[in-house]
């Protein structure tokens, strides 16, 4: 009895140091041990609207995001007990609990969430009235997704993810205590470097641009596809890191990024007055001339609108479809017409003998012989000493204009034929 | 050119006809190695979003290389389409404008007869001959059409690159100084050579590889390939086949006119 109670506490004590040892694993935000039920990866339900809902966080990606020293709380504020109830969204201006090291304030993205109300993205417009259609007006959220809400992705950016280890040494020797430096270190670089890859920043921009509906209610031109079809796009897609993608001429160079305006507004980059300092900065067309800004990105093929383009495409693609339709078609009666050679419906005389032919040019030689005083054809030379007047046969020469006797065969050989 | 050809050659007791000169096979292989390498590097680009472009883009060097892989070709054919044109026109001169000249008959008449008798100018033949062919395709005559030296298929596949180049070549160069284009030009004319450049090209590529490689590689009497352009001699049978009027000229001068063969139009002569 007492070895199989002693065995049991043994067992019961293993157990919880186990478990105290895995919660302690657990990232340090996480005072409310949240994790013990959202590390589930079966997490997840179907909410009121219909949409499946995951509820499971990956403790891996969190720890390596941009927010693994907040705590839970300091975000979704609004649970006050555990099991808790349905979470509201996440308000990514409200303070956070980080105190932000330049002013001792608690941080908050609100200067950010500013810069964004003031862009073309604002849910306002310049009046301070709410824009038609406001759930299509982008939050943090809509671009910011975060790797943990990507199951299936891998980080972006640079090729080597994380700390550089000699660039690390330099601040350690002085900032030796706690994972200071490895913070303020990621704080800096993550935002020194693009954090996205072009294909990535194309396809967020996607998520709204080129879903139909949301076109129609805004009256806006497809303008991914369009970017998709200049050589800006297709090289982007093809991996090319020189190219410009939709941040890159939207946004005037200095500006925040998001601080995208629309086209109408005298200070944005894609407005017509600033196309072209927009078009000639230095890493892009900074040899180009000021007539540059004519050129037309996102082209849609509309009548209306892109005449030229709509009208040359055309052209082109009737110019292709009757020479290709013509030789296709001719190729497939050809292959038919091999099926029954000896058939046809109408036979022609003597189709199998070239006599009529040949008695012509035989007549026609004899003649020229006659006429002509200082010609030496003869029409029997051996094939090894062909004729001197052969000339007609190199492929420069016009057949039927080097002599007079070729001449003549050829018009009988024309004349035959019509 | 210094050598002469023999107009006809044997080989194992066959018959083989003249048709190209050393000097224009190697203008040939020039050309469709500069084609070919063009499309390589170009059509990737052009379909960025299939699943082998990316793939055939890499292989020809990706973002960094392939354009500049292009623009050599580019070049390259360039300067062949000028060579090859300064080429006609230089022995147009020498055999038929010198002539018109010592016989003091060069007039504007005389010299627009001779450019139009030229053996790639297409002609009233070249017409009825295709609607000679549209008839013995359709099983209205049993004799298919006798062509000249040069038939209205090898015209067109001539003359699609003097369409071709002179669209395709200035639009890619603007393309390639797109910069410097924009000193003299609208912007507006780069859009404009952008469609010229994709489409223009898409209609070379088909029609290349489809129809020419089929006359010269796919065609049942071709297949795998046609050897003309390595040898510049045509065999027997395909001069029957392509060029019968040319070939019994050909015969008669140099004295076969007995060993002339019938175009046997009948089928007899496709045992495949």
């Amino acid at each position: 009895m007492i070895i199989r109670r002693s065995i049991s506490i043994v067992i019961t004590l293993s157990l919880a140091l186990v478990f105290i040892f895995v919660s302690d694993m657990v990232y340090a935000g996480d005072e409310l041990n949240c994790v013990l039920c959202h590390k589930h990866r079966g997490l997840s339900r179907i909410d009121k609207d219909g949409q499946f809902r995951l509820f499971y966080i990956n403790q891996e990606l969190f720890e390596s995001g941009p927010h693994r020293r907040n705590k839970c709380k300091d975000c979704h504020s609004d649970i006050d007990r555990i099991p808790h109830n349905p979470a509201k969204e996440v308000d990514c201006t409200q303070q956070c609990h980080i105190v932000e090291p330049s002013g001792n304030k608690k941080f908050s993205h609100k200067p950010v969430a500013k810069i964004l109300e003031n862009s073309t993205h604002g849910k306002l417009d310049k009046n301070g009235e709410p824009k038609p259609y406001q759930e299509d007006f982008p939050s943090c959220k809509s671009c910011h997704d975060q790797p943990l809400y990507r199951p299936f992705s891998i980080y972006k950016g640079e090729k080597v993810a994380g700390i550089s280890k000699r660039a690390m040494s330099r601040c350690k020797s002085c900032h030796t205590s706690g994972d200071f430096a490895e913070d303020f270190y990621e704080h800096v670089t993550t935002r020194l470097h693009k954090s996205r890859y072009s294909v990535e920043t194309i396809e967020v921009c996607a998520k709204c641009h080129q879903d139909e509906g949301f076109r129609e209610r805004h009256e806006l031109d497809d303008v991914i596809t369009s970017y998709k079809e200049t050589f800006h796009g297709k090289m982007v897609i093809l991996g090319s890191e020189k190219t410009p993608d939709c941040i890159d001429c939207h946004v005037v160079t200095g500006e925040n990024t998001h601080l995208i305006e629309s086209q109408s507004v005298d200070t944005s980059s894609v407005h017509e007055n600033n196309l072209n300092t927009t078009c000639r900065t230095s890493e892009c067309h900074a040899e180009a001339g000021a007539m540059l800004s004519s050129f037309q990105t996102h082209v849609t093929y509309d009548r209306e609108k892109y005449p030229m383009q709509f009208y040359m495409l055309i052209g082109f693609k009737a110019l292709m479809a009757f020479v290709l339709y013509f030789f296709l078609t001719l190729i497939f009666f050809e292959l038919l017409r091999r099926l029954f050679p000896k058939f046809s419906f109408f036979k022609e005389k003597k189709i199998d003998d070239y006599d009529d032919i040949l008695h012509e040019i035989k007549s026609s030689i004899k003649q020229n012989e006659q006429s002509s005083d200082d010609k030496n054809i003869a029409p029997n030379t051996s094939p090894e000493n062909p004729p001197d007047s052969s000339s007609g046969k190199s492929p420069e020469n016009s057949p039927g204009k080097t002599s007079d006797k070729t001449k003549s065969l050829d018009d009988i050989l024309r004349g035959k034929k019509e | 050119m210094s050598k002469r050809y023999q107009p006809i050659v044997y080989k194992d007791g066959k018959r083989y006809f003249y048709r190209f000169s050393a000097h224009q096979r190697v203008q040939h292989v020039i050309l469709f190695t500069t084609v070919i390498t063009l499309a390589l590097t170009g059509f990737p680009l052009r379909h960025a979003e299939e699943s082998w472009a990316k793939p055939l883009y890499y292989f020809m060097g990706g973002p960094d290389i392939a354009p500049l892989i292009h623009r050599a070709a580019g070049t390259v054919l360039l300067g062949l389409f000028v060579y090859h044109s300064l080429y006609w026109i230089s022995l147009f001169y020498k055999n038929h404008i010198l002539k018109l000249k010592q016989n003091n008959e060069l007039t504007v008449g005389n010299f627009m007869r001779e450019l139009l008798s030229l053996e790639m100018v297409p002609n009233k033949k070249d017409l009825l001959d295709i609607i000679h062919l549209w008839k013995y395709l359709f099983y209205i005559t049993n004799r298919p059409p006798r062509h000249e030296r040069m038939s209205w298929r090898e015209k067109f596949d001539y003359f699609a690159p003097y369409w071709g180049i002179p669209i395709l070549g200035p639009a890619g160069v603007a393309l390639w100084w797109r910069d410097e284009v924009t000193h003299f030009m609208p912007g507006w004319v780069l859009n404009a050579a952008y469609i010229m450049h994709t489409d223009e090209a898409l209609l070379a590529v088909l029609f290349l590889f489809f129809v020419h490689w089929y006359n010269v590689h796919y065609s049942p009497e071709k297949f795998p390939a046609a050897t003309v352009w390595l040898t510049g001699y045509l065999n027997e049978h395909d001069m029957i086949h392509e060029h019968y009027n040319e070939y019994i000229k050909v015969m008669i001068e140099n004295g076969l006119e007995d060993k002339i063969k019938p175009q046997n139009f009948g089928g007899e002569e496709y045992e495949w």
